[in-house]
């Protein structure tokens, strides 16, 4: 009897602890975020659209701010361009770009060509702040409140994500 | 036997890891805990990966920050916690000892125990067998 039953056990005890892993983590790739409920890292980086200027994450303390990290470099940040276009024209939030590993020729023209739905860019070269925020890829979108708290993040936005997660965040539907 | 030789050429090719850093550091101490750092850090781009042996740009700029934060005087411990607390466990590629991650550490020793367990009994039933068997050796060596 042993002989059927042992296996049997041993094999639906490891589909359980499977199946339990698989659904705490539905995507090994995804690094969930450390700094939510975190303060958003503040930072000073060069101006990309306006040259000889700096971007201050500060000046957008007080209201929603969607910060945005992106490339010309990166395909899904082109998909993902007319999402935020769209995002800016809806008023809801302050669209705060960080160009990462990136030329600024290169984002300037990705910017003239697809559409700038930016607040302000700041030219993130180096990867500094990036770092700060955790960010190892783009697009990566953190969604800080007025108070300057991270409340999500999100990886590509797209029109369902925007519905259904970041806004009713912000209209305060869903905390 | 051309094949041969250029699959053992792409090997040791392969096999010779390329120089990612140019300069060392100037302390040898310094330049050791920065090496065994950056061989426990994962390298999140191309996971499975640590950041000391991948060309990512992502590795590359983890490796500025572990090298930068070892000559301003921060501590081993002090730079684990600055990656930990914006990169979670996940910078780490030892999973740290906690609770959730127990059973990681756990299973391989208890599956092996469970194994070892089964082995010596299937043994010990083989050999009373065996002790029972009154057949002369040879008997019926056709059967098996």
């Amino acid at each position: 009897m042993n002989r059927f039953w042992i296996p049997l056990i041993a094999f639906a005890l490891l589909c359980a602890m499977f199946g339990v892993a698989l659904k705490r983590a539905p995507d090994k790739e995804v690094v969930v975020s450390a700094l939510i409920n975190k303060p958003a890292p503040e930072f000073r980086l060069p101006d990309l659209l306006n040259p000889g200027q700096t971007v201050d994450s500060t000046r957008f303390k007080g209201r929603w701010v969607l910060v945005n990290v992106w490339g010309s470099w990166c395909v899904e940040c082109s998909r993902e361009n007319p999402v935020l276009l769209d995002i800016q024209k809806s008023g809801k939030v302050a669209v705060l770009g960080i160009n990462y590993n990136d030329k600024d020729e290169d984002a300037r023209k990705f910017l003239a060509d697809l559409g700038n739905p930016f607040a302000a860019v700041g030219v993130d070269r180096e990867g500094r702040v990036a770092i700060d925020y955790g960010v190892y890829g783009a697009p990566e979108n953190f969604l800080v409140n007025p108070q300057g708290v991270i409340v999500k993040k999100v990886w590509g936005i797209t029109p369902d994500i925007w519905q259904n997660t970041l806004l009713p965040l912000i209209d305060g539907t869903k905390s | 036997m051309r094949n041969a030789l250029l699959a053992a050429l792409l090997v040791t090719v392969s096999i010779r890891a390329p120089a990612i850093d140019t300069a060392e550091l100037p302390d040898p101490a310094q330049q050791q805990r920065y090496e065994r750092l950056i061989h426990e850090l994962q390298c999140l781009q191309c996971q499975g990966e640590n950041v000391a042996d991948t060309p990512a740009q992502f590795a590359a700029d983890i490796r500025r920050q572990v090298r930068e934060m070892i000559q301003a005087g921060s501590s081993d411990a002090q730079i684990r916690q600055y990656l930990l607390d914006r990169y979670g466990e996940k910078i780490l590629l030892r999973p740290p000892w906690t609770l959730a991650n127990s059973w990681l550490w756990l299973a391989p020793g208890l599956l092996l125990l469970a194994g070892v367990i089964i082995a010596v009994r299937i043994v010990r039933q083989r050999r009373q067998l065996l002790a029972t068997d009154t057949s002369e050796p040879g008997e019926e060596e056709t059967h098996s």
